[in-house]
């Protein structure tokens, strides 16, 4: 078999089919000198093959799904998705050309497109699968919400009014599960049933209908065995339907005429042949035995023998076959062979002479199910005759990736001769002399030595075709893994070592700078890396930033908002900055302290997504074969830093601004370019506006105060502060983080007044202090800062600010085991129990302030102000 | 960026509202204009599918604004237009019914503030919170009574009957609280009017309620008529009658009251309403059915079969076509009649084969013989494919179909008919029999395994007999017979599997008994005939070996005994056979052509001669 000669021949190019098998089932039939075909899309061409052009091409209104050809009638009955079966008449081919319209947007086709009127449609219903004509009926496999439905119509004609009218029978077949997509406008199904007619052989055979086109006769026995005495006595025709969920089952044609609109009883109607375990790609018949050389001489040119072997493929390539034999006792039984054939298999096809055609995306294969090594003997007395070969072994025919399949007539020659339609949308006739010697090549004679390289190039073409494909796959797989082990070795570096150095680190300073005539807080995220791998594809940086909630915000739960790019290599020694406003919104608010974190992502959907899911999903079937389920993650998440903004970070100082001039402008909700202008205009030190500045000038300043105890600060700050007062240490320790806070940093300032990002004051004020009546060994050296601000928002927030630092400072403190001084302890108790009361009376204003009235509340509320403002004030100090 | 619920509507926000309404209504009416459409159907149903489509936008554009009070009773007539349009379209109720039932109770509730997110309430729990919520504002309950009445509809198409009487108890509130009668239920529920400016709707809360109602009395009815709770099924069916009833399911409700009359002994009353049934006019092949089995209780044969040869006339004309309807109806809500249903007319052949079978029971072989000729050329013939054969679970395979017919023909007279239509029979399936030469190899050779027939097929050997018998052939009867009884006991079907349904029917031992016995008895006959009187002997007993207690074959044993004068032995065998006398044929199960077989080897005066063989036993036993 190895050695079977193949001529191919290219004949016309079409369009090749966009988005792959998702767009449907291209379909390839030939009558005559005629090709039907289909590539999936909406269109049906119609090729003349002797005189080797396009004669007409049908527009449908939506994807085609299958063709089949009823020549007796010269009626084509083609199947639109989501729409229903159509009819033209072939006779109407020939004076179509008159009626045809131009499609105006592609340039000038050099034939012409014929829009299919939606009358031509016999029988619209949404929910067609699959069809099957014979002579007088039309069968239909539709799918309903929980089970596949199929119908037995009379068979409409071209023109006749669409009505349901002659629906003769209706029965309902196994579950099926519902196809995704929004109920009114389902997804394709991404595998079709398959169905097909069988006839008995004494019936009036399926004439018309030419070889392949889901009609052929099986001989008696096989025929009885399969579908049992009722069909055989009928001479029914038998409707074989494999779903794509493995089923084969048969329907008794003459069974399924069922009374009204009734479907009939599936326990009677429908019987279950096998069950494939994978989607049924091709039913399809053959003559497995050998037939007599006498009889074969008695048949008539146009006579075919019945076919003896019920072939079905799966999509993964298993295949069934069955053949009726004679037991020893002389009973009728089923020979029932299971084989796998190389998957995934797009189409097949078989001849009558036991050769089935299968095409996966890397080759065409024919396999031979005829027993040709032991040769067919009638007179054998016992034993099974005729089996079914126990091993397959399919010969490869070097075309890859055809989409459809026809065999056809067999030439005078004795050779077959197939029609497939490749995945890049070619045609092409491939004629086969299976039963030939090898040819021998030294003959070759001059005449034909063009015709010979012709064909050669043509073999190359195809086998480089299939290189291209296999290589690009094998190329992406290559990438993928390369990258997933740099993602490994990156995530090893990181998660080995501690915070602090890791060789891939990321930073966050803050500044502010001035962005469409507003003032923003910039955040600038760093991302260093020092380790000796890049980070590549795949990795993405977020950032997510999360503000508090804001104090008038009573319930809200503050804000988070992640940013993620895309690092695009970012090789050994590298860094790259990110900017990022924070703040403040158009209303001019920053809610602080806001919280950002940072981390790092690997996508493996995007790394081995790819490789699994190549992006022309005609080559998907390569990777079928080695199916890589996608793990559970989506990918790797490796956190960086987190750090805190708070309103020390923020302030600025107008005197140590770079601009003096420019002081920070009054962020309003309208921030239109005139007002703006004028705003700017104003004098530095002119009256502001608005509710917050009034609020500023009338009311007297809030204030906060911490005191620490002088001991503790000079230990945490011992190395920073030599050379400057403590005062001037503290401040400059408190500001650290501030980058406005440089000039700062050159004097030596006890008091510094700094403005805030809404542009009220926030006045920060350090100074020693001893307390006495704390410690019974003496006064206790102390440093109280001091908060003050016209903004009660923004004092809490530096206030809060402070406290963080200092939590900080103390805890790290206590590590290191310094030892507090003596205190008396009844004065802090009395100090604890003082704050346990204001405590207590905060409680219960709160709760009053729930209950009252506008009036009341007022007063509550200033009460409530009043203990706010004793418990930031508290005498106890940090020790 | 916490979202906030704007809790009053802008101004903006009502003209919208009135332009969705106006939506609404634009495609209402022209939902409603297709039912009068005369266009071709691809068409229409395509407009159908683009008026569903944009009701279902308009959906979606209201369900993605927040739940608010003021456009809820719009945004639930929308999702009542959509579910009805759904489900008249696809003739169905499928499961995405409750997903947007479900969605349109959590609106209802999340507008009130109800909803607890992520509490998976199924949609029992959902009507229960809605409907409970002491603050539902009054504008709301006419769209919610029509979101009921849909969940009323579906839960009754699924035979969710509890559910649907505490749905209902809870519409109808504290005034009916402890009925528990969905009939009743039904009956006192009112819905609210709509008030005038409402959205347009297809089909209001009112008009369901009675298609309800309706409906559930019909599925009672048909229900209770299946169990035998008559007195009930009756008033049901009255009930069903009285109410809004389309033509197609009245004739339905008139049949089942026929057929409950006649269950309950009233044949005239059945024919009555079975006559009302006839004058609705849309279809009358079920109430012709039932006619026809009152006529059988009633003993008036030529209207029985009057009325059947009506049925197949009516059931060969195909049924006209359906108009498209915007609307749920009676029908959609009525389950298929099973088979074993009086409400199951089945199809012409299957009518045509009761006809022909009724003839043969009623001795009426010649227009047997001819109707079943006519079914087979009908089933056989080929040419048309509009026949099914009257195979059902319940009916009898084709092959016996055959054997039934050349019983007829038989019976008809028509002997040579019967021999064409058994050779027919074995010449057709002559593929799928085990060769019968390797047969009698087999059977010479005494092979362990032996090849198993069908037992149609000694069946059709035992007609071709008594065809020949007929014919006065005796030498191809007795090798019919001999080949029939063969194949009776030398090639017992072991295999269960292998055979379908109907044959294993007629594999029951009983008919299998009863088969060779008319077997060995009509070859016995055939010795008898030829003079042969030991052979047949050797027959006769051996049928009451067979069947101990046989009437038949004890008649023709003493018969023969008698004629041979042996007289010992004929009272031996009837002081044996005495105690086992009173048996009768189990009849009744036998297949019909087995039946008509054995009326033909019945002697007409068995039991005055079996009285008065035993009469004289006795005296000589006296003597």
């Amino acid at each position: 078999m190895a050695g079977a000669s193949s001529r191919v021949h290219y004949l016309s190019d079409f369009c090749c089919p966009l988005g792959g098998r998702a767009a449907g089932k291209p379909f390839v039939l030939r009558h005559e000198a005629e090709v039907f075909l289909s590539t999936g899309r909406e269109f049906v061409y119609v090729y003349d093959q002797e005189g080797g052009l396009l004669t007409a091409v049908y527009q449908f209104p939506d994807q085609v799904w299958h063709l089949q050809l009823l020549a007796i009638r010269r009626a084509l009955y083609v199947l639109c998705a989501r729409t229903g079966i159509y009819c033209l008449s072939l006779d109407s081919l020939d004076r179509s050309g008159s009626q045809a319209c131009e499609d105006k947007e592609e340039a000038a086709p050099p034939y012409p497109v014929i829009h299919v009127d939606p009358d031509a449609c016999v029988l619209p219903d949404a929910a067609l699968c699959a069809f099957t004509v014979l002579d007088d009926m039309l069968v239909t496999l539709a799918q309903g919400p929980t089970q596949w439905k199929m119908q037995l119509f009379e068979r409409p004609c071209a023109g006749e009014e669409p009505l349901p009218r002659g629906q003769i029978g209706e029965v309902e077949l196994s579950t099926c599960t519902p196809p995704g997509g929004v109920p009114e406008k389902p997804a394709a199904p991404r595998f079709l049933p398959v169905l097909c007619c069988v006839f008995p052989p004494d019936s009036r055979a399926p004439h018309g209908h030419p070889q392949g086109c889901g009609c052929f006769t099986l001989e008696e026995a096989l025929f009885g065995l399969l579908f049992g005495v009722d069909a055989t006595l009928l001479q029914s025709p038998v409707i074989l339907c494999g779903l794509p969920d493995g089923q084969l089952c048969c329907v008794v044609l003459k069974a399924l005429v069922t009374s009204g609109l009734a479907p009939g009883d599936p326990k009677v109607l429908v019987k279950i042949l096998h069950h494939l375990e994978e989607p049924v790609i091709f039913i399809g018949a053959l003559r497995a035995e050998p037939h007599e050389e006498e009889a074969a001489g008695e048949l008539l040119p146009g006579q075919h023998e019945h076919s003896d072997c019920l072939v079905a493929l799966g999509h993964q390539g298993r295949t069934l076959a069955i053949k009726a034999s004679w037991s020893e006792s002389g009973n009728l039984v089923p020979e029932l062979r299971e084989y796998c054939l190389p998957g995934p298999v797009l189409c097949a096809a078989c001849d009558r002479d036991g050769h089935v055609y299968h095409s996966t995306p890397s080759d065409l294969c024919v396999v031979d199910l005829t027993r040709r090594d032991s040769p067919w003997n009638p007179e054998k007395p016992d034993g099974a005759i005729g089996g079914l070969p126990s091993v397959l072994c399919p010969a490869s025919l070097n075309i890859c990736s055809a989409l459809a399949l026809c065999v056809t007539a067999r030439a005078p020659t004795g050779s077959t001769e197939l029609l497939a339609l490749s995945s890049k949308g070619r045609l092409i006739t491939c004629s086969l002399d299976l039963n030939s010697e090898a040819p021998v090549p030294a003959k070759m004679a001059m005449a034909n030595a063009g015709q010979k390289i012709k064909e050669l190039l043509l073999d190359i073409g195809d086998v480089s075709e299939r290189v291209s494909f296999l290589k690009k796959a094998v190329d992406q797989r290559n990438k993928a893994i390369t990258s997933l082990n740099e993602a490994m070795n990156v995530s090893c570096a990181l998660l080995s070592h501690p915070e602090g150095d890791r060789p891939i680190a990321c930073t966050i300073t803050t500044s502010w700078s001035r962005l469409e005539l507003r003032d923003m807080l910039m955040a600038t995220c760093t991302l260093e890396n020092s380790s000796s791998f890049s980070l590549d594809q795949g990795w993405t940086l977020c950032i997510q930033v999360l503000t508090s909630s804001s104090a008038l915000d009573l319930d809200g739960t503050g804000s988070a908002f992640t940013y993620t790019i895309p690092v695009d290599r970012l090789g050994p020694g590298s860094r790259r900055e990110v900017t990022l406003p924070l703040g403040p919104s158009e209303s001019g608010v920053l809610d602080l302290p806001v919280t950002m974190s940072c981390w790092l992502f690997y996508s493996l959907r995007e790394v081995v997504g790819a490789a699994l899911a190549p992006s022309d999903p005609l080559e998907a079937p390569y990777l079928e074969q080695f199916p890589l389920s996608l793990p559970k993650q989506e990918g790797v998440c490796l956190p960086l830093c987190k750090r805190t903004v708070d309103m020390l970070q923020c302030l600025r100082f107008a005197g140590a601004a770079t601009h003096p001039a420019q002081a920070p402008c009054m962020p309003g909700p309208a921030c239109e370019p005139v007002e703006t202008f004028l705003k700017t205009c104003q004098a530095p030190g002119s009256e502001p506006t608005g509710a917050a500045s009034l609020r500023a000038k009338y009311l007297p300043p809030s204030t906060a105060s911490i005191r620490v105890s002088a001991g503790l600060l000079r230990a945490a700050l011992e190395d920073s502060h030599s050379g400057f007062h403590l005062c001037s240490a503290t401040l400059r320790w408190l500001l650290a983080e501030n980058a406005a806070v440089d000039v700062v940093r050159a004097q030596t300032l006890s008091s510094i007044q700094g403005i805030a990002p809404d542009g009220t004051d926030v006045n920060l004020t350090v100074h020693e202090v001893a307390v006495t009546d704390l410690s019974p060994a003496g006064p206790i050296q102390a440093v109280e800062i001091q908060v003050e601000s016209s903004s009660l928002a923004n004092m809490c927030r530096a206030h809060h600010a402070i406290i963080r630092r200092i939590q900080t400072m103390v805890t790290e403190q206590a590590a290191l085991g310094s030892s507090p001084p003596d205190l008396r302890m009844q004065y802090l108790q009395q100090i604890h129990a003082n704050h346990q009361e204001l405590l207590r009376e905060v409680q219960a204003l709160r709760d009053q302030l729930c209950t009252e009235d506008e009036l009341s509340s007022c007063s509550t509320a200033q009460k409530l102000l009043h203990i706010y403002k004793q418990l930031r004030n508290p005498s106890l100090v940090l020790l | 960026m916490s979202s906030q619920v704007i809790p009053a509507l802008p101004k903006t926000f009502s003209s919208s509202l009135d332009l969705w309404r106006e939506k609404n209504d634009q495609l209402v009416r022209q939902a409603k204009q297709l039912t009068r459409d005369s266009r071709p159907s691809l068409r229409r149903q395509q407009s159908a599918q683009d008026t569903l489509e944009g009701l279902r936008e308009l959906l979606l554009t209201l369900q993605g604004l927040p739940a608010a009070v003021p456009a809820l009773p719009l945004e639930l007539t929308v999702l009542c237009n959509c579910i009805i349009l759904r489900a008249s379209l696809v003739q169905a109720f499928t499961e995405d019914l409750t997903q947007d039932l479900q969605r349109g109770l959590e609106r209802v509730l999340e507008a009130q503030h109800h909803l607890e997110p992520k509490s998976q309430q199924g949609l029992k729990e959902l009507w229960h919170s809605v409907l409970s919520a002491s603050s539902l504002p009054p504008e709301l309950l006419p769209a919610l009574h029509c979101l009921a009445s849909l969940q009323a509809v579906f839960w009754m198409s699924t035979d969710h009957l509890e559910d649907l009487t505490l749905l209902l108890q809870t519409l109808n509130g504290s005034q009916t609280q402890s009925s528990e009668d969905l009939l009743l239920l039904l009956k006192s529920w009112s819905p609210p009017a709509e008030e005038s400016p409402a959205p347009l709707i297809l089909q209001d809360a009112e008009s369901l309620r009675d298609v309800l109602l309706t409906a559930f009395a019909c599925r009672q009815g048909f229900q209770e008529l299946i169990t035998g709770s008559l007195p009930h099924a009756q008033s049901n069916l009255h009930e069903a009658a009285s109410g809004l009833c389309p033509p197609s399911v009245l004739v339905q409700v008139y049949t089942a009251l026929g057929a409950c009359l006649r269950k309950m002994g009233n044949p005239q009353r059945a024919l009555l309403y079975l006559t009302e049934a006839l004058k609705v006019g849309t279809t009358c092949a079920l109430p012709l059915l039932e006619a026809s089995r009152v006529y059988r209780q009633l003993g008036d044969r030529a209207a029985e079969l009057e009325s059947l040869e009506l049925l197949v006339e009516a059931l060969s004309a195909t049924h006209s076509s359906e108009t498209f309807k915007s609307l749920i109806e009676v029908e959609l809500l009525l389950p298929q009649p099973d088979p074993a249903s009086p409400l199951h007319c089945g199809t012409q052949s299957q009518a045509k084969h009761l006809l022909a079978s009724r003839c043969l029971q009623t001795g009426r072989a010649e227009d047997a013989a001819e109707h079943y000729l006519d079914l087979l050329a009908m089933l056989l013939g080929g040419s048309e494919t509009r026949f099914s054969p009257p195979t059902s679970s319940l009916g009898p395979c084709i092959p016996e179909l055959c054997l039934e017919a050349a019983a007829a023909l038989i019976q008809a007279g028509r002997a040579l008919d019967a021999l064409t239509v058994c050779e027919e029979l074995l010449n057709r399936t002559s593929s799928l029999l085990p060769k019968m030469s390797s047969l009698w190899e087999n059977a010479r050779k005494r092979a362990k395994e032996l090849p198993c027939c069908p037992v149609w097929v000694s069946a059709t050997h035992l007609l071709q007999g008594q065809a020949w018998s007929q014919l006065k052939a005796q030498k191809e009867a007795l090798s019919e017979f001999s080949q029939c009884l063969e194949l009776l006991f030398r090639t017992l079907p072991e295999d269960k599997e292998q055979g379908s349904d109907c044959e294993q029917k007629c594999r029951s031992d009983v008919a299998l008994k009863q088969l060779r016995v008319a077997a060995l008895i009509s070859r016995g006959l055939e010795w008898v005939a030829s003079g042969q009187d030991t052979k047949a002997l050797s027959d006769f007993l051996l049928s009451v070996q067979i069947c101990p207690g046989n009437r038949d074959g004890s008649f023709y044993l003493l018969q023969t005994l008698k004629r041979l004068d042996r007289k010992n032995e004929a009272s031996a065998f009837w002081r044996e056979a005495h105690s086992q006398l009173p048996l009768e044929d189990a009849a009744g199960s036998l297949p019909l052509y087995l039946e008509t077989c054995l009326s033909w080897i019945h002697p007409p005066n068995r039991e005055a001669f079996l009285e008065e063989f035993g009469t004289s036993v006795l005296e000589s036993c006296v003597l």
